[in-house]
């Protein structure tokens, strides 16, 4: 090389590299960096065409260049944008400059002699490699940095005034340039070195033994707390803070800036603006903001979404803009910032804004709501709406939103991602969603239950809250259909899981005789309610997978250490949601139980939708059922003409209602659905061809249109008229002896009377009284009952607490009081019982307390009270 | 002895040549009567405070999980896996002596009841095992020796680390 200083391969290298560099620079509008590579170019081709010998002059003037690009470099990628220090403009005019003379005098000048040229020449070949490195980093900047806006006006003008000539081309004298590069470069070179390809999976080791290191210092706190040595002390406490910093700094490795995803959205709106003719102008504002690698990869396409949706539906074209007397451009704002633990995503336009009515109007329509509740909801709660499957705003469908994928998978995709979506708009003013999700995923907080001695982790993305019952509110309010316990939470009825159940771990007796801890917790879009012996508390958890063998179980969905070195099994909230009694299709339904608010009245009670014969609806009082089950054409065999399918270790009689009632026969199906009633001992169950619904409800059943056995009256439930069956009488009809209990002692029959307002619970208390063996007569009020009281001969009352002229409390009170009649034994039963009812129920007098709808109860209490031991045993 | 077996005996002796010419290693440890062992480079440590984490539902022969230093491994009762009899006491005894074994990426832990010396065997006195062996599955034990006083089993790695059904 020293001997051939005009190595013109190795100067056309440098060309071109530099040529590239100015191409790139050009295409992406950085325009300092274009020109100082155009007039480095140009000087360098000179060079290269032998129109000038490298001199000192030349090295000097082109190893600043080279140390100007890496320094422009340095700035694309700390700030993502070119420095607008004077310093660059100053220097390629100095470049310019310098290339002019160059051509004006490049003869004289290229009489420098052959040793020097040398020297420059093994400079040049080192500088070579800079220019090369500084590219592919030039590259990676702008993938990066393709959407800040181009370098500013002013430093475009200049760029263009000034464009001749300087050029960047490897120095020539060593003395002159080392110096110089060194100092300059020093950002350069630490630019180079920032970045270090690691492995994902060296980076999750280091978290673990972070973590684990976090354990050992715990321990070694409180061994040092135990021996109070200060020395100790102190070490241990310096030890502290450097591994808490350590296991920070490794998060820290995961971490990449939401930039990243928000980079590409200039271009996207850009695109989607020009197809729906619309003008929009997009902000995008903390993009350093950081998160997990992970997360970001996830939230692209739901981001993606929702500024489409934005675009399309929400700013406005702009001459209506105009005319609302906003400015013709729309704004699109992207803004990301942390907050509490928690990164928070907005994306706020300027647009129209939702309005409530018109989605409110659109889910009636398509059927998300009834026009029942769209009345009774809140702006904000309707806004809520467009989360839902199945809607979509737009009035149109357009090419670009609207596509049958809404919001709903939005919120499912963020959700998934323990995160939460909020809307708020105002009409006419734009609408801001806001997005919230934890900063990682290797990390969640979690809440520490106990359960057959063991800690389990419930992720608190998955709860909703927690709630301690009393052993008298439990007796209450906890009801038990079949083998699943309920909840009644504030109206909406929890189905109750108990985890040691499901994890088939012996229960602490004495942890439930002393109430219930339940966990409410939710699991898609429905709530669950885990029973656990004992809540510790909540914690920070690292997340680890579990080992082969155990992958399989779908309760768990991990595990995790805690802080004293044991491990705990993280919980899978919809694995346990799946071992719920109820088949997951049909609990949806049952659990999600639609606040019907129709009335004043507090008559309700939640009734079980089904369909056996298309456009012929039934209902029946959930209470009833026991379970509800699928059953497949095949597993239904015919034992003694009468059709039965194996449930339980025995053969359950399936009853066809068609049989027992004048209704249109169950049509022909692969598989039917099972309602299952447990009964005096025994199962049956009704075999009806689809569950539709369950409904929290209190209605006006008409008797009067329906003379027929088996059917308590109709009524209108959701727009369809709806007929509600006595199970008993149904049963019954089928089986004459079903309810026929073994020695039935009675020389005298049991007198009954029943005091009801609403005949549907007449209907239905007569029904299963009488069932039972016992005379039953019946009053529409207190008033009337205490009439037929005072004139029959009747051995227990069954009254209802609300009632018209005189309430069940006052009619107790009146028989109390009633010389004849005050040992009289009274059951007041009710829909739901709440404390207040029965407080009050017992200062009146009543003997027992029991909800109207569980026969089992009622009767066992009538047993009780009427002292027929023999009775009670059977039933 | 089936050409494949002799071939991973071979396999085995090309592990250890450089230890020695003509025996094998093998950590031993114990159930009962009877006495297993892995060879030396198969195991990675052995572990006697480690606490077993019981996990519900789990198959009956995982004992639980373990803590090896922030990494998780599912804990495998061997008297289970290997359908030994098992007293419930004996279940207990056995949750501290932890042989963990496996590939370093997920390793697995053997519970045992009673942890050995490592033993040189002469490689000539290397089996396969028998068609039968009284109360053991046979598909776990990859080799036997015939010690003076005892039947060394030497146990399949990756028979144990397969999770069933996977068989």
């Amino acid at each position: 090389m020293e001997q051939d200083p005009e190595n013109s391969e190795l100067i056309k290298s440098i060309f071109r590299t530099v040529h590239t560099i100015k191409g790139t620079a050009g295409f992406f509008g950085f325009t300092t960096l274009e020109g100082i590579a155009h007039f480095s170019e140009d000087i360098l081709s000179k060079v290269r065409d032998g129109l000038v010998r490298v001199d000192e002059d030349i090295t000097t003037i082109l190893l600043q260049s080279v140390d100007y690009i890496k320094a422009i470099l340095a700035s694309l990628e700390q700030h993502g944008k070119e420095p607008d220090d004077i310093e660059y403009l100053d220097f390629i005019v100095e470049l310019r400059n310098f290339a002019e003379k160059l051509t004006k005098g490049g003869e004289e000048q290229g009489d420098t002699d052959s040793k020097e040229a040398a020297e420059q020449v093994e400079e040049v070949k080192e500088a070579e490699q800079e220019p090369e490195q500084a590219e592919a980093e030039e590259k990676e900047a702008e993938s990066k940095d393709e959407k800040q806006p181009p370098a500013s006006a002013q430093e475009g003008s200049t760029g263009k005034a000034e464009p001749p000539k300087e050029t960047s081309t490897p120095d020539t004298s060593k003395a002159a340039s080392r110096p110089k590069p060194k100092k300059i470069a020093a950002p350069a070179a630490h630019l180079t070195e920032t970045h270090v390809r690691v492995d994902v999976h060296l980076l999750d080791k280091l978290m673990n033994l972070a973590g684990e290191l976090v354990l050992s210092r715990n321990r070694l706190v409180q061994i040092a707390a135990q021996l109070s040595d200060p020395e100790l002390i102190t070490a241990n406490q310096r030890m502290s803070l450097v591994v808490t910093d350590l296991q920070e700094q490794i998060m820290k490795t995961r971490m990449q800036p939401i930039g990243n995803v928000f980079n590409k959205f200039p271009r996207i709106v850009r695109d989607l603006s020009r197809s729906a003719n619309k003008q929009v102008q997009l902000r995008i504002e903390g993009a350093e903001t950081e998160l997990d690698r992970s997360i970001i990869e996830v939230i692209k396409d739901p981001l993606t979404h929702m500024v489409r949706n934005s675009v399309d539906h929400g700013i406005e074209g702009p001459e209506i803009r105009i005319q609302k007397e906003k400015p013709a451009i729309g704004t699109l704002v992207m803004r990301a910032y942390h907050e509490g633990g928690q990164v928070i995503i907005e994306i706020q336009d300027d647009g129209a804004g939702i309005d409530p009515e018109k989605v409110k109007a659109k889910a009636i329509e398509k059927g998300v709501i009834s026009a029942e509740q769209a009345a009774s909801i809140s702006d904000r709660e309707a806004l809520m709406l467009i989360f839902q499957p199945g809607f979509s705003t737009a009035e149109q469908v357009t090419n670009i939103s609207g596509r049958g994928v809404g919001m709903d998978v939005v919120k499912t995709n963020i959700e998934k991602l323990g995160g939460t979506v909020e809307l708020n708009s105002e009409k006419g003013m734009g609408t801001t969603v806001r997005i919230k999700i934890p900063l990682t995923l290797a990390i969640i907080p979690a809440l520490i239950v106990r359960s057959g001695g063991q800690r389990y982790a419930i992720p608190q993305v998955n709860l909703v809250e927690l709630v301690r019952l009393s052993p008298e509110a439990m007796e209450k309010n906890v009801q038990v259909i079949g083998d699943s316990e309920f909840y009644r939470l504030r109206g909406q009825i929890l189905p109750l899981i108990r985890l040691n159940r499901v994890l088939k771990c012996e229960c602490d007796r004495d942890e439930h005789e002393k109430g219930l801890n339940i966990v409410v917790l939710n699991s898609g879009d429905r709530l669950f309610g885990l029973v656990v012996d004992s809540i510790n508390d909540s914690e920070e958890i690292v997340v680890k997978p579990l080992g082969n063998h155990l992958k399989h179980i779908s309760c768990y969905a991990g595990t995790t250490l805690m802080g004293d070195g044991r491990v705990a099994l993280i919980l899978d909230v919809v694995g346990i949601a799946s071992t719920l009694n109820l088949r997951a299709e049909d609990s949806k339904r049952q659990t999600t139980l639609v606040s019907d608010k129709l009335s004043g009245e507090d008559e309700r009670q939640f009734l079980l939708l089904f369909t056996i014969a298309e456009n012929e609806y039934f209902a029946l009082p959930l209470a009833l059922v026991n379970r509800l089950d699928k059953v497949s054409l095949s597993d239904i065999e015919i034992v003694g003409g009468k059709e039965v399918i194996q449930f339980r270790g025995h053969s359950m009689p399936v009853i066809r209602l068609e049989n027992c009632l004048p209704i249109s026969p169950l049509p022909e199906q692969d598989h039917y659905h099972l309602i299952i009633f447990h009964m005096n001992e025994k199962d049956i169950a009704f075999l009806v061809s689809r569950i539709d619904d369950s409904l929290d409800t209190s209605v006006e059943v008409e008797d009067e249109a329906f003379n027929q056995d088996g059917i308590l009256g109709s009524a209108i439930l959701k727009d369809r008229t709806t007929l509600f069956l006595d199970v008993f009488n149904i049963i019954q009809i089928y089986d004459p002896d079903f309810f026929t209990v073994p020695k039935v002692a009675t020389d005298h029959q049991a007198r009954i009377l029943i005091a009801e307002d609403s005949s549907f619970y007449r209907n239905l208390l007569c029904s299963y009284l009488e069932a039972a063996g016992y005379e039953v007569m019946a009053a529409e009020d207190g008033q009337e009952a205490l009439e037929i009281l005072e004139k029959e001969e009747i051995d227990l009352l069954i009254t209802d607490i609300e009632m018209p002229r005189m309430n069940g409390f006052e009619l107790t009170k009146a028989v109390r009081n009633h010389d004849r009649l005050k040992d009289l034994p009274v059951i007041a039963v009710t829909s739901l019982s709440g404390e207040d009812d029965r407080r009050r129920g017992v200062e009146a007098g009543v003997n027992d307390y029991q909800p109207k709808l569980d026969r089992d109860q009622v009767l066992n209490a009538v047993h009780n009270l009427l002292g027929d031991s023999e009775m009670q045993q059977a039933a | 002895m089936s050409d494949m077996q002799q071939n991973q005996i071979t396999e085995l002796d090309n592990a250890q040549e450089m230890r020695s010419e003509d025996t094998l290693e093998f950590t031993t440890f114990y159930y009962n009567d009877h006495m297993f062992g892995l060879p030396i480079d198969e195991v990675i440590e052995i572990n006697r405070a480690l606490d077993v984490t019981p996990v519900p539902l789990a198959p009956d022969y995982v004992a639980g999980v373990v803590n090896l230093r922030g990494q998780i491994l599912t804990a495998i009762n061997l008297a289970k896996r290997l359908g030994l009899h098992s007293e419930p006491e004996q279940d207990k005894e056995v949750s501290h002596n932890n042989v963990i074994t496996g590939n370093r990426e997920e390793p697995i832990s053997l519970l045992v009841q009673k942890i050995g010396d490592v033993i040189s065997v002469p490689k000539s006195q290397i089996e396969p095992p028998p068609d039968t062996i009284a109360g053991v599955d046979r598909s776990y034990v990859k080799f036997v020796c015939k010690l003076p006083d005892n039947l060394l089993m030497v146990l399949d790695k990756e028979a144990l680390e397969r999770a069933q059904g996977e068989n």
